[in-house]
């Protein structure tokens, strides 16, 4: 599985950023997080990232950063592996 | 690691003090001040009670401008994002306080500060930059003058990391122009009280922050037991999806109840708006809703009531910028009669850009076309404007002329009540102004609203109580039982109102999640 974010649905408001530091440390610490989010509010670009460190809340029932995105931006989706 | 004071969950611990006559920087412990109080305003106002005598003036060095991060700030409380900023009011003496939102003040909490109080004035400009616990006071001479978006993209290049939050000042606060905010990540303006005023005044151009810490909380699997309900709150609310596109879903309908409640025109010569002006302003297709390119959210929100909008045509095309409010409609269209979208969304983005409350602009500039109506100002005064209602580049112009105080600008930038004097031939009969901070509130329609700018502590503002009826806004139950032009019942629900909001304001969560129109999750 991976996580995928629809950029047109994405408000920038990092909550993915903080809920993903809750998972990985029980604290809300916003660089102890494996997704990064950038926003730009003069031009209105968003940067989101996300890095190795990320193990899709293997303990939960499903990834905090998807459970949390109110506005429908992440999505987990399977991922398809090509066969020759 | 960070050094955190006794104080675990949610606190930071530690409070930021500066001197800025004597360039002294220290700490001290949140502990003190949080056992008597929750956090965020309620420290601010602790701290100013205490240590401001009251013959102090705002223009004093003795004057503290203090920023306070609500407790939940830095948590997934949703919402909580919230500063308090407070100072001595520019225009009543009295006590005034600022609250805004955005990313800075959670930067402040995982830099280690809950609190941070300013004293003193600077001789030169200065920014300070706060990078966890290495805080300096630094030369600002190549900002100043410069405009909001200009400084933050200057300060972005000479300390290198895109993450730094900025909190600034533009050219209005520098030129201490009375109803100027302090700007916070570009377009989130902690606006009234002339906040803005006084950072100018101590010379300190922005606040740079980066923190790297955490906030801990005391019991983290039962927290997020009530952090999972508030957000499922917030989902089922039906105010929330409301809020969210807030000045289109509800004003592009020109027959929303909203239109004949709570809009001001013309500097309040009347209450209703022909429809056709409705109309041709927030038209879906050709007015200001076709220019929203996207709904922006500030930190852990779960509302997101912030366009984003670009202007696609006319004189102004390509100016782009976050912001759009329904207080926009209020004071940039109705309150001087202009219907033409490019211009209003231009006005505001300017008032953002300049670093000037928008409510004050509107307020103030709006009393200023009345005066030139009735002929009291003349195009002599104004260096040839010509302040016509509906005239939408005449209040570029002026927006501009305030903020750089040139002709008549300077004369408005100490104040409308001041300017009032000054001007003489009865203005003051038409300036709409609580304890001497112009207002761009409805008065007349709405009871409870009237009721509350009328008491606030803030003057003349409506976050201190305001109510739109009992039913229209969550959370319910609330108290009374009232519709939007009732007298009776209404005084409950504005207590209720201003009570909530005091702990909104110490918690540091926003209105629009909290009990004004959004979750329940505060009863």
């Amino acid at each position: 599985m991976k996580i995928i974010l629809n950029s047109h649905l994405c408000y920038a408001c990092k909550t993915c950023q903080l809920a993903c530091s809750f998972h990985h440390t029980k604290t809300f610490w916003h660089e102890r997080s494996s997704v990064i989010v950038f926003r730009n509010p003069q031009d209105g670009t968003i940067k989101w990232r996300m890095n190795a460190t990320c193990d899709k809340c293997v303990d939960e029932e499903e990834p905090l950063c998807v459970k949390y995105c109110m506005y429908g931006a992440l999505q987990v989706v399977k991922e398809v592996k090509k066969h020759d | 690691m960070i050094e955190r004071g006794d104080i675990k969950g949610c606190l930071a611990g530690k409070i930021l003090r500066i001197d800025l006559s004597n360039k002294k920087i220290w700490t001290e412990e949140t502990k003190g001040y949080a056992e008597k109080t929750l956090g965020g305003r309620g420290i601010n106002s602790l701290i100013m009670i205490n240590e401001i005598e009251p013959h102090v003036k705002w223009y004093n060095p003795e004057n503290l401008l203090c920023f306070g991060v609500g407790v939940l700030v830095g948590t997934l409380a949703p919402g909580a994002c919230r500063v308090d900023v407070s100072t001595i009011n520019v225009f009543s003496g009295g006590k005034g306080s600022a609250n805004v939102g955005g990313f800075w003040g959670p930067e402040l909490k995982y830099a280690g500060y809950d609190n941070l109080i300013i004293i003193g004035k600077s001789r030169k400009p200065v920014y300070l930059y706060i990078n966890d616990d290495k805080v300096e006071i630094r030369e600002a001479d190549f900002l100043w003058g410069k405009d909001i978006y200009a400084t933050e993209n200057i300060l972005r290049k000479e300390i290198r990391d895109e993450h730094i939050k900025i909190a600034c000042i533009g050219p209005a606060g520098e030129n201490r122009v009375r109803g100027s905010a302090i700007m916070m990540d570009t377009a989130k303006a902690a606006g009234g009280s002339g906040v803005g005023c006084v950072m100018g005044d101590k010379k300190l151009k922005a606040i740079v922050v980066r923190g790297h810490g955490k906030i801990e909380v005391a019991q983290p699997e039962r927290f997020m037991k009530i952090i999972d309900q508030c957000y499922q709150q917030c989902k089922n609310e039906p105010n929330a999806k409301m809020m969210r596109k807030a000045p289109f879903n509800l004003y592009s309908d020109p027959d929303w109840e909203g239109w004949n409640s709570n809009i001001v025109i013309k500097n309040g010569q009347d209450d209703q708006w022909e429809k056709e002006k409705r109309i041709r302003l927030m038209n879906p297709k050709t007015g200001i809703p076709a220019m929203q390119k996207g709904i922006r959210a500030c930190y852990s929100c779960p509302i997101g009531c912030m366009p984003f909008m670009e202007i696609d045509k006319g004189k102004h095309k390509g100016i782009q910028g976050e912001g759009f409010w329904i207080n926009t409609i209020m004071g940039h269209a109705c309150r001087f009669d202009i219907s033409d979208p490019e211009s209003v969304v231009e006005s505001w983005l300017l008032t953002n850009k300049l670093g000037l409350d928008g409510d004050y602009v509107a307020a103030g500039l709006s009393w200023v076309f009345e005066l030139y109506e009735k002929g009291i100002v003349t195009k002599k005064d104004t260096d040839g404007v010509e302040l016509n209602w509906g005239n939408s580049e005449a209040l570029i112009k002026m927006i501009k002329k305030l903020a750089y105080r040139e002709g008549i600008g300077d004369l408005l930038a100490d104040g409308m009540v001041e300017a009032a004097r000054k001007i003489g031939h009865n203005s003051e009969y038409y300036l709409i102004q609580v304890k001497g901070q112009p207002s761009i509130e409805p008065f007349r329609v709405p009871k409870g609203w009237a009721l509350a700018v009328s008491t606030s502590p803030v003057a003349g503002r409506h976050l201190r109580g305001a109510t739109m009826g009992s039913k229209r806004y969550g959370p319910k139950p609330r108290p009374g039982d009232f519709g939007v032009t009732d007298y009776q019942n209404q005084a409950k629900g504005v207590v209720w109102q201003g009570k909530t909001k005091e702990l909104e304001d110490n918690l540091g969560i926003c209105n629009y999640v909290g009990t004004w129109s959004g979750a329940n999750f505060l009863t």
